[in-house]
């Protein structure tokens, strides 16, 4: 278990061509905390989460992490530290659970064992831990990504995001493609595995009710800029009609009304 | 403003850029068909079916080549040797299958005593295996096969690599991949049979030259397909391995290659298809194999032995066909 780190935005603004995905977003996520990035599509929540781990860099203000900054100069070895889980699982499709899994911890290998195969134990066998732990099987190793159901796929990127006992974890809509139910077990899983290897998670979702069971904070965002910033417990309707605007889908409404 | 859909106009399949297009291409199949006498082609083509069929007297086409098929049957399955040049010949114990024969043949010359020309008649004592030149056009087969394997294993050694330094997603450096793209461009510019040419010069009659002509065209189509097959592969996953910190390389293992491996055996399979024809062909300029041996049989009018080499290249080629199409079918 690694000591969770904390994260620190400052005036962070990030421009693609002409159009502004972040506009001097300033945000603390102490250690440890589960916070939602909430917001519609194009609202900056990929962007944000991509800034943190150095997959965008920001045009203005800086991203540091447990008190490190984020350039390229650092991000190797903040990289080490970070897992990341991603909207389409970003699992080699044709390749093997096993090899999914130890692709994370491929680059703190030596780089011939790396691409020989020949693995070192301890990944191995945390590998096999860390699949036992999100509910797979052992016949579940061997198996290809593209045999697995989406919830599955999502279980395998849950796993090997903490393949390298993470202080951070991004979740970049980790349940968008997948059905409600397994949307729900699969936050759960997440937030179980975080809470207790600890490592502070920072996720972006769409759906409000997920959201509310899952976070501790709930941050929203629309148009690159956060919106409001509070407890879940907090929210009320006419916070979530300005996150979705006039356009908002009437379930949002309904559930943030009950 | 909005019109009622009676009166849209439905998009034209025959534009006036379209029947342009047609004309030109007609104009360019005119000239260039005329140039290379496709019309005396079509004639003389004409003619040779009509004699076949008695409507013409004789035709140049059908004469030629119905004289050569002539003499292409029957094949030649056995092969003789005079004995006298048999090492260590002990007819006693001849090999398998072989018996001894004795062949006449008249030879004119000159008698010294009488300084006038008489004619000879020597006997020789050959041995005959019967199916002995169908033993060498096998072993001549299997050699073929032997450079198109061979070909086809340095075309991949070669081409992997370049296809990693050409691909844009895994090239270390924009320069290097120009670089790699320009190498791939340069062997892929070259056909087998030039490069066999040459390569005859430099390491001689034999198979070194065809491995090599075949290995480093193969490497160039290789390499264009594999780097561009990298190129297209999804990114998630490659966008994951660099939110992890993974290096190029890692990224190529874990990211890309499980994707693209299908692909690459299946590239690697069509120049080893290739290869085998192409090893046959590039035999004719002496790179070895089964090619060298039908250039010399058709210098030497041995239209019988051709024939032969004919035949076994067409069930060649035709069972590798086969089993290519079910090991694609089987794996793919």
């Amino acid at each position: 278990m690694s000591a969770p780190a904390d994260v620190r935005l400052d005036g962070v603004t990030v421009s693609f061509d002409s159009f502004r995905a972040l506009d001097s977003v300033t945000l603390e996520i102490p250690a440890g905390q589960i916070c939602v990035i909430l917001g519609p599509s194009g609202a900056g929540k990929s962007t944000l989460l991509r800034t943190v781990n150095g997959l965008v860099f920001p045009d203005r203000g800086s991203v540091a992490i447990g008190g490190t900054t984020v350039d390229r100069r650092s991000l190797p070895g903040l990289r080490a530290r970070i897992g990341m889980i991603h909207q389409h699982f970003g699992l080699a499709q044709r390749a093997s659970v096993a090899t999914n899994m130890i692709a994370a911890a491929a680059p703190a290998m030596p780089l011939w064992r790396a691409l020989l195969g020949f693995y070192p134990a301890v990944d191995r066998r945390r590998a096999c831990a860390l699949i036992e732990a999100v509910g797979l099987q052992e016949e579940h190793l061997a198996r290809r990504v593209d045999r697995l159901s989406g919830g599955q796929q999502q279980r395998v990127g849950i796993a090997r995001a903490f393949m390298r006992d993470p202080a951070l974890i991004l979740a970049d809509e980790p349940v968008a493609s997948l059905d409600p139910r397994s949307a729900g077990e699969i936050l759960d899983l997440l937030r179980d595995q975080a809470r207790m290897r600890g490592a502070t998670v920072v996720c972006s979702l769409h759906q409000l009710d997920l959201a509310r069971s899952f976070a501790d904070r709930i941050i929203a965002m629309r148009d690159g800029r956060i919106l409001f910033d509070s407890p879940p417990d907090r929210l009320d309707a006419w916070q979530i009609a300005q996150v979705y605007g006039r356009g908002a889908p009437e379930q949002v409404m309904l559930e943030a009304a009950e | 403003m909005t019109i009622a859909a009676e009166q849209w106009s439905f998009p034209r399949v025959y534009g006036g850029r379209g029947i342009a297009i047609l004309i030109a291409a007609l104009l360019v199949l005119w000239i260039t068909g005329q140039r290379v006498e496709m019309g005396r082609m079509a004639t003389l083509t004409v003619e040779a079916v009509m004699a076949q069929l008695g409507l013409a007297e004789r035709s140049q086409v059908a004469d030629g080549l119905g004289k050569l098929m002539g003499q292409l049957v029957p094949i030649q399955l056995s092969d003789q040797r005079d004995v006298t040049r048999i090492e260590g010949f002990d007819p006693d114990r001849l090999p398998l299958f072989s018996h001894l024969e004795t062949v006449a043949t008249k030879v004119e010359r000159l008698d010294p005593q009488s300084m006038r020309r008489e004619q000879v008649i020597e006997r020789a004592t050959v041995l005959v295996r019967p199916l002995g030149y169908l033993g060498h056009v096998a072993i001549k087969m299997l050699e073929t096969l032997e450079i198109a394997l061979w070909g086809t294993v340095i075309a991949a050694m070669i081409g992997l690599p370049l296809g990693l330094l050409g691909a844009r997603n895994i090239t270390p450096h924009p320069a290097v991949r120009v670089a790699a793209r320009s190498i791939i461009g340069l062997l892929r510019a070259i056909p087998e049979l030039i490069s066999a040419l040459f390569l005859v010069v430099a390491y001689g009659f034999g198979p070194i030259a065809g491995v090599l002509a075949l290995a480093l065209y193969g490497a160039g189509f290789l390499g264009k397909f594999y780097a561009e097959d990298m190129e297209s592969a999804d990114p998630k996953p490659q966008e994951a391995m660099t939110a992890m910190g993974a290096g190029r390389l890692l990224l190529w293992r874990f990211a890309v290659l499980p994707q693209v491996v299908p692909q690459f055996i299946a590239y690697t399979l069509y120049i080893l298809d290739r290869n085998v024809r192409m090893a046959t062909v590039i035999g004719l300029v002496g790179a070895g194999g089964i090619g060298q041996e039908l250039k010399g049989s058709y210098d030497m009018y041995e239209y019988g032995h051709v024939g032969t080499i004919l035949v076994a290249i067409l069930i060649v080629v035709l069972l590798l066909d086969h089993g290519a199409a079910r090991l694609r079918h089987r794996w793919l």
